[in-house]
């Protein structure tokens, strides 16, 4: 064989070997697994925490049971327990963590209860400017079994 | 030619070895990439969540919403997503259609602190609200431009980021025509600074993927009062999902795009982008 076609396949060959070295060294492990991404990425994704713990826990083990009952039945039952009281996965699965206080401002139920033009004309809104004179909504109302008075 | 130095080889015989051993690595790799594939899938199929037995799908119902803002709260705290800036992984628009053919969109906060009524009503020829958040395409833009891969449609019909590969180029941000993605500079308990680059990541609405697969449902649907928000299995055909696509008339944001969202909206009105 001819020096330099020698010389030419030499460097050929080992551009070859350094770049499969190169790429198996920085390319991850399960890059390749399912697609063009890195596999064990869904892992990582499945295993971020978890935050809300859904109202089905407050009900059991007794914790919560008669508000749990008394709200199941009421108007309010499409309102989850976290939606107002807060993310509680710590508290369930350690009672000594206690969520955040639920925020029992005027302004909070008016997020939902203050008349908007562009909500459904059928939910129920009141006018904050002439309606209760300006006290908190659970004075009168209760949150858990709302009612007309 | 030297024969002390070199072989005497024939032209013929140098690329009949040449091409066996050609053949003979191509086909070598081949054989043992797909041994440890199959092995890695096997591995996988042990655990409870099978993607392949899911599809996911999401219906927005805006005829219900009532612009609370709770799913953008909601899905902040779940997420870890930074209440101090203005990223938001899903938000609720309102618009207002007014009598002199304007249309005023408006989305304070992402809806989390509500609206206001800063319109008087008698000026409003119609006014709703309309929740936004990824659409999980089925062809995604977003995914077409990432340049490392980093950012991926599953076998379940969800899009999701690789936070550890992702490299901060903002591409997908730019490629999506939705806007649902942003970007993310803070620490979190999702990711960490890029080890080599130090910068932020793209971040998004995932449908919640670390809910859905352990069985619960998405925080902003959990949220949700009203009812606006439904999610499911499309693979499921008795599923909340499909019950409302089977029976409703719907439709998806930006179709002509070719995206093939799989966010559906029931109520959507045409000045909606």
């Amino acid at each position: 064989m001819q020096p330099h076609i020698k010389r030419a396949f030499t460097l050929l060959a080992i551009a070859i070997i350094v770049f499969i070295v190169i790429r198996s060294l920085v390319v991850p492990d399960s890059f390749g697994q399912y697609g063009w991404y890195r596999g064990d990425s869904v892992v990582d994704n499945r295993n971020f925490p978890v935050e809300y713990a859904g109202s089905a826990s407050c009900g059991e083990e007794n914790c919560h049971k008669t508000l749990y009952s008394i709200w199941e039945d009421s108007r309010h039952k499409t309102v989850n327990c976290e939606t107002c009281h807060g993310p509680s996965e710590k508290h369930v699965s350690n009672v000594r963590i206690m969520p955040q206080p639920a925020n029992e401002s005027r302004d909070f139920c008016g997020l939902c209860h203050f008349r908007q033009t562009a909500r459904p004309e059928d939910f129920s809104q009141i006018d904050p400017e002439t309606h209760g004179q300006n006290l908190r909504c659970a004075y009168c109302h209760n949150p858990h079994k709302p009612w007309f008075v | 030619m030297n024969g002390d130095l070199t072989m005497s080889i024939s032209r013929r015989e140098f690329t009949r070895i040449g091409c066996r051993v050609i053949i003979g690595a191509a086909a070598g790799t081949a054989i043992i990439e797909s041994i440890v594939k199959n092995s890695l899938a096997s591995e996988d199929k042990k655990g409870e969540y099978d993607w392949n037995e899911h599809y996911w799908g999401f219906v927005v119902d805006t005829t219900k919403c009532i612009g609370c803002g709770r799913c953008a709260n909601a899905c902040k705290l779940e997420n870890h997503v930074p209440f101090d800036e203005h990223l938001y992984r899903t938000w609720v628009e309102r618009y207002r259609v007014l009598k002199k053919e304007e249309v005023k969109i408006d989305s304070p906060n992402g809806g989390i602190d509500g609206f206001t009524n800063d319109i008087p009503k008698e000026d409003i020829k119609k006014a709703f609200y309309v929740p936004k958040l990824c659409n999980h395409c089925d062809h995604p833009p977003c995914v077409q431009v990432c340049p490392v891969g980093a950012t991926y449609l599953t076998e379940d019909g969800v899009v999701l980021i690789d936070y550890d590969y992702c490299i901060g180029c903002r591409y997908c941000i730019q490629g999506c025509p939705y806007g649902a993605r942003y970007f993310l500079a803070e620490e979190t308990p999702h990711h960490k600074p890029h080890s080599v680059l130090g910068g932020g990541v793209a971040d998004k609405c995932t449908w919640c993927y670390h809910r859905i697969t352990k069985g619960l449902l998405p925080a902003c649907v959990q949220a949700c009062p009203a009812g606006a928000r439904i999610f499911g299995d499309l693979k499921d055909p008795d599923s909340a999902v499909n019950k409302i696509l089977d029976k409703e008339r719907i439709n998806v944001l930006k179709p002509d795009l070719g995206t093939r969202p799989k966010a559906y909206y029931i109520g959507l009105d045409r000045e909606v982008r």
